[in-house]
């Protein structure tokens, strides 16, 4: 993305308004962690319901559908509240290594919901089996995987700073101003 | 607190070390949300709302031993997150707010929680205790990020 959009979405008046309050982007940042738990322990005890490993007293079917609106409602909370986090900083956190790692994790995760569709769509027919087919497993360990590297990523973006520590990013910033104006 | 007050945090590992300190953190985010997850499950079935196929009683025996190893990596890496600057802490008025908050939860998740989702009690009363519940941890989720805005 050219270096002006993204400045040019920073400098919208809302972004700058969440960006500026003392009190909105915490609360924004307290819902994207919220969020978290509810989605976090929703998708942690699907997948580990998936491997064997919790809940094994309840039907597969049982525990994936039931926890699914909740995973839902936790993960449309935490994206919301850090789409609002990232536009509000846009210019920020552009040229942060961190946060191309923790995009790059977004759509390999879409590629695996793509691949194990039919996993999470036919949980009733592993009601029915024995043992939790070998594929099922892989999907549930890479899942929990991939979610705790998205944690992990997005945790580092907050330490990671420009060469030539604040002052030089500040500078890009800056910088990307004058561009814009001119 | 004259001991916090005598130590220097300076050679605290958390403190030279560019990893520990993040690495504490995310295991204190995984940790929560397992400990938070898996009560959240059972706030939503008392809240009659959720998890419907399983009785809250059978939710709380599933999901104990999960709540129990959140709690205890939450309690593991909180105090060490704590030592990389002992005095802020004390002083940060979110962090005791924060503290308070987590000792309610936590004390309310082990005696009522338990014993309304244990014993099928009254609709209303289960109702409650969902509510109670979900209100405590999200004021311990607010409290601990306010930390670093106060």
């Amino acid at each position: 993305m050219p270096p002006e959009i993204v400045q040019w979405l920073q400098n919208m008046s809302l972004a700058t308004a969440i960006r500026e309050s003392a009190i909105v982007f915490p609360v924004i940042l307290s819902l994207h962690l919220t969020g978290m738990g509810l989605f976090g322990g929703m998708i942690l005890m699907t997948d580990l319901r998936l491997l064997g490993i919790a809940m094994t007293k309840r039907p597969v079917s049982d525990v994936v559908k039931g926890l699914r609106p909740w995973k839902h409602l936790g993960l449309t909370l935490t994206a919301g509240c850090g789409i609002l986090l990232l536009w509000s900083k846009a210019a920020i956190y552009y040229p942060n290594p961190y946060l191309r790692i923790k995009l790059t994790l977004f759509a390999l995760i879409i590629i695996h919901s793509l691949v194990f569709r039919s996993v999470y769509r036919n949980v009733t027919d592993l009601d029915r089996s024995p043992v939790i087919p070998g594929r099922a497993k892989m999907a549930a360990a890479l899942s929990l995987v991939l979610w705790l590297s998205v944690l992990t990523a997005g945790r580092w973006i907050g330490y990671w700073e420009p060469k030539g520590g604040p002052a030089a990013a500040s500078q890009v910033v800056l910088q990307l101003d004058a561009d814009v104006t001119h | 607190m004259a001991l916090f007050l005598a130590y220097d945090p300076s050679s605290n590992p958390l403190n030279t070390n560019e990893w520990a300190f993040p690495v504490c953190e995310v295991l204190h985010i995984l940790g929560f949300a397992v400990a938070i997850g898996t009560i959240t499950m059972v706030d939503l079935r008392l809240l009659g709302i959720g998890m419907k196929k399983e009785s809250a009683a059978d939710l709380v025996r599933d999901t104990s031993t999960w709540t129990l190893a959140g709690l205890a990596l939450v309690l593991i890496t909180g105090p060490l997150i704590f030592s990389s600057d002992p005095n802020m802490y004390l002083r940060n008025a979110s962090f005791r707010f924060k503290l308070t908050a987590l000792a309610l939860a936590i004390i309310f998740n082990y005696t009522i929680h338990r014993w309304v989702a244990l014993k099928k009690g009254p609709g209303g009363v289960a109702v409650l205790t969902g509510l109670i519940s979900l209100a405590l941890w999200v004021s311990v989720i607010f409290g601990g990020i306010f930390i670093a805005f106060v």
